[in-house]
């Protein structure tokens, strides 16, 4: 019983982590169609970021916002940069794969030509251990529970409320008609890219975090993770990603604490395909 | 040369011969039918493990410090051609995400996670294929007959290597260039349209897997009997990324093309770093090598999308000879007034009263509505209804199309013309209800088969082959080519040629009467819209429908051509055949449809002459005001 409430608790972290980066990688793919898979190399590009910082001494909390902002300005020019070029001229959804892929070279491997192979870790304090209720976490981990809280919290607010949102769930719906509409979709577009890629670089952080160690080529297995989360959910809903990575990361964890934690990633694997297979929109199925 | 300048000329052929081998499954696979297999590496790994375990004695020979399944000690060449059944093995499985109901790009990535997962558990589970350490000792063939380090053997080994190359490239060209492959390359320009017109799709990839999954298999094979050992390292998921830089640099569709991407990317780039001098930390060179492959792909596809060596156009020739039709042996069809697209006789109405049946002649409506008064239904719906979550966007619809018609559909956007359209070709699943097709109830079967029985459809949307020229577009739809199965293809032209002849001059005809002789060669891509149009009309009747089911075939194309189209389809329906045609133009309706049902928001409204639906206030106020 210990041993399934403690590796519940790591599924909540993992969860919590993943959370933040599936509501990212699932909106950008709402609102321009693109499956991202550079997505989990912005990621790590921006938890270095928070790294250099880091290592100048300051604290890695700040280090994070500062994350955010190389996330979103990387993402914001990827998308301007790259992608939209390329689907202004038509290019099919196919060879927007294989550019993302490219991309993801480009980014992984000139990250790791600048910071080198080795791994590296924040210099912090994991805090007093907390007890509640048999469940055993670090200050740390509850931090980064409550971080993706409150950003659910604030997609959900962003999305139910506020004209943006409401513009961004138009755009993702239909963007021609969003545009004769009167939304200025390329503004709306830009916007959820800035703001995806702030929260992909909030992942990359607390992903760095929750891992201990990570080097520019840590996200890739995460990344299955992360599309397991957002095809589980449904690709390009916000609320299914949510909930796809409640399940996926407590799925991946509490299996890691039963079977040999090398093959925990393959529970997200599974899912992932069995979804593709059977219910490419989703299991979930929720609207949003 | 020294021997050490030799290895190495060895060693390069050898790595070039596999590569080249490897290329040419992915150009099959990728370039021609548009299987975006990024998980193509597993199936290397695939051939090269299975040949390993085939050809390596029992785990405890060698002392025991791997260990590893299998272990049978098998003669050359068993390992190589178990690796290529593997290979086609480990294919099947993946099909099912490659069929018609998953996105490509979600495929794609599924297959590329497949790839990570796959090297995941092989590198951490020891006792299969010995993990991370990988296999080392492999056998090389022969190596009791013959010493695998002398040099005689090894250029043998590297003669045999690029004799296989040279063999997989005439295998892929005599694929490619059947009818089958033009079908592959149909699916890949525009799978649903490929669908509507009588492609298998799914039978289509799944034999693309297998096939280049035993292509990929074999130079693993190769590679393995070569190096002597194999490991996960060997094959990481972005291995599958330099194939594909190499395709598509060499230029996707063409496998000259792969040829010349395999020597420049995979061979050519490892072998120019190896003369940079090293630099940086460890590792340096190695990360460029990947932004530099990364940046190979994206500047490609942004500059040169089409290669260096692009797919080829196939030209029939405008001018060229005249190909004499062929009397096809088992050819029981009449032909009606010389129409090469006339429907076997069980469809074929009774022509009493009709005096106006020559192709391309005006036959007014009056006439031919005397001409089969009591015609039966080809086909009918009982109650088809399609829910798009929640909206009813077909509801209760049942009609009728009498043989012999040409009859009219129209409504006002959002009536639900398309949707039930699709609905009687297939395209899309009916919520409720039937549909009856000559009597039999086809409600349940796929699209692909309804064209096979002669119900064929239009797109709304243009819907041309891009890279097929516009004779290719007609060909592609020709149905029961013997050289329209992979084994029909593999058994060459001579067992083809007359079938591929015979629609030629069939295709000659349609162009000829539809004056667009002159683009014969042209890419349907390159045409304006209303010549698309017609491309698409003439491919639906190369695939010999009774029933044609066109979606506004004359949108946007210019009035005095849609009157020819009109007469013409008149022309086709005198001679058998029938057609339900949506549009928007009540002039077209007026002139050419009888009778004509009229839809709105969903259900039927009105059935009848235009005359009679004029008079009729309720179908004024939905649709015809003004």
């Amino acid at each position: 019983m210990s041993l399934f409430l403690a590796s519940l608790g790591f599924g909540l972290v993992t969860a919590a982590v993943l959370a933040i980066a599936a509501v990212g990688f699932t909106m950008q793919f709402a609102v321009t169609d693109v499956l991202n898979l550079a997505y989990g190399a912005v990621m790590i590009a921006s938890a270095f970021v928070a790294y250099s910082l880091n290592q100048a001494g300051v604290n890695v909390w700040i280090g994070m916002l500062a994350a955010a902002a190389a996330g979103a300005a990387g993402s914001v020019l990827l998308n301007q940069g790259i992608y939209t070029p390329f689907q202004r001229r038509g290019s099919a959804p196919v060879t927007m794969v294989i550019v993302s892929l490219g991309m993801t070279l480009i980014i992984e491997f000139g990250l790791q030509a600048i910071v080198g192979g080795t791994s590296v870790s924040y210099t912090m304090s994991q805090g007093p251990t907390v007890k509640a209720g048999g469940l055993v976490l670090t200050t740390v981990q509850l931090v980064i529970i409550g971080l993706s809280v409150v950003v659910m919290a604030g997609v959900h607010g962003l999305l139910r409320y506020s004209k943006l949102g409401k513009a961004m769930r138009a755009t993702a719906a239909n963007r021609s008609l969003a545009r004769n509409c009167g939304i200025r979709t390329d503004r709306v577009v830009t916007l959820t890219w800035a703001l995806t890629g702030a929260l992909c670089g909030v992942a990359g952080t607390v992903f760095a975090i929750n891992n201990g160690s990570f080097g520019a080529t840590s996200a890739d297995l995460f990344l299955v993770v992360i599309l397991a989360a957002v095809f589980l959910g449904g690709p390009g809903q916000a609320y299914g990603a949510m909930a796809g990575a409640l399940i996926i990361g407590l799925a991946t964890e509490i299996s890691a604490a039963y079977i040999n934690p090398s093959y925990k990633d393959v529970v997200a694997f599974l899912a992932l395909l069995i979804t593709m297979a059977f219910r490419p929109g989703g299991v979930l199925g929720a609207t949003a | 040369m020294s021997n050490a300048q030799l290895f190495y000329v060895i060693n390069l052929l050898i790595y070039a011969g596999v590569d080249i081998i490897a290329c040419l499954g992915l150009s099959q696979q990728f370039g021609v039918a548009g299987v975006t297999n990024f998980g193509f590496i597993i199936f290397q790994a695939a051939g090269a493990y299975t040949a390993a375990i085939l050809s390596l004695p029992g785990q405890s020979a060698n002392g025991g410090f791997q260990s590893y399944i299998g272990g049978w000690n098998l003669p050359f060449p068993v390992p190589w051609i178990g690796a290529m059944i593997v290979g086609g093995l480990v294919a099947l499985p993946f099909t099912f995400l490659v069929g018609r109901r998953l996105r490509g790009d979600f495929a794609a990535v599924g297959l590329l996670i497949t790839a990570v997962m796959a090297n995941l558990l092989v590198t951490n589970y020891r006792p299969l294929l010995n993990g991370s350490a990988g296999l080392s000792l492999v056998p090389a063939p022969l190596q009791g007959k013959y010493n695998p380090q002398s040099q005689g053997y090894q250029w043998l080994y590297a003669a045999l290597t690029l004799v296989l190359a040279a063999a997989v490239f005439l295998l892929v060209q005599r694929v490619t260039e059947s009818p089958y492959g033009r079908s592959l390359r149909a699916m890949r320009d525009n799978d649903l349209v490929a669908d509507s017109l009588g492609k298998n799709l799914l039978s289509l990839r799944a034999a693309m897997l297998v096939l280049g999954g035993m292509l990929a298999a074999l130079s693993g094979a190769i590679l393995v009997g070569f190096i002597n050992l194999w490991a996960p390292s060997a094959w990481g998921y972005a291995e599958t990324i330099v194939l594909f830089a190499a395709v598509i640099i060499g230029g996707a569709g063409s496998h000259r093309g792969a040829v010349l991407g395999a020597i420049l990317v995979p061979v050519g780039f490892e072998e120019a770093t190896r003369y940079i001098p090293q630099f940086g930390p460890p590792g340096l060179v190695q990360d460029l090598q990947w932004v530099a492959i990364g940046l190979l792909i994206v500047v490609f596809l942004w500059f040169r999308p089409q290669g260096v060596l692009p797919e080829r156009r196939r030209r029939v020739g405008v001018g060229g000879p005249q190909v004499k039709p062929v009397e096809m042996p088992n050819e029981d069809v009449v032909t009606l007034a010389g129409s090469p697209w006339t429907p076997g006789p069980a469809d074929a109405p009774s022509h009493d009263g009709v005096v106006e049946s020559g192709a391309g002649r005006p036959i007014s409506r009056s006439a031919r509505s005397a001409a089969s008064p009591d015609a039966s239904p080809v086909l009918r719906t009982v109650g088809v209804t399609r829910d798009f979550g929640g909206v009813h966007a077909v509801a209760d619809v049942s009609i009728e199309v009498r043989r012999g018609t040409l009859t009219g559909l129209i409504g006002p956007n959002g009536a639900g013309k398309s949707t039930l359209l699709a609905m009687l070709a297939g395209t899309i699943a009916v919520t409720s209800g039937q549909v009856i097709y000559q009597g039999a109830d086809v409600t349940g079967v796929p699209a692909y088969r309804r064209a096979r029985l002669g119900l064929v459809r239009t797109f709304q949307l243009a819907s041309e082959f891009k890279r097929l020229t516009v004779m290719e577009n007609l060909l592609s739809a020709v149905p029961a080519n013997r050289g329209d199965t992979l084994a029909g293809a593999l058994r060459g032209r001579r067992y083809w040629r007359r079938d591929e002849e015979a629609a030629i001059a069939r295709a000659r005809e349609l162009l000829d009467r539809f004056g667009l002789s002159g683009y014969a060669d042209t890419y349907a891509g390159d045409l304006s819209g209303g010549q698309r149009r017609l491309t698409e009309i003439m491919r639906a009747l190369m695939a010999e429908p009774s029933l044609l089911l066109l979606d506004e075939p004359m949108a946007g194309v210019h009035p005095r051509l849609a009157r020819q189209i009109g007469t013409q389809l008149l022309g086709l329906c005198a001679e058998g055949m029938t057609i339900l045609m949506v549009e928007h133009e009540l002039a077209i309706m007026d002139e050419f449809c009888d009778p004509v049902i009229v839809m709105a928001e969903g259900t039927v409204l009105a059935t009848g002459t235009m005359a009679a639906l004029r008079a009729r206030t309720e179908v004024v106020e939905a649709y015809l005001v003004g």
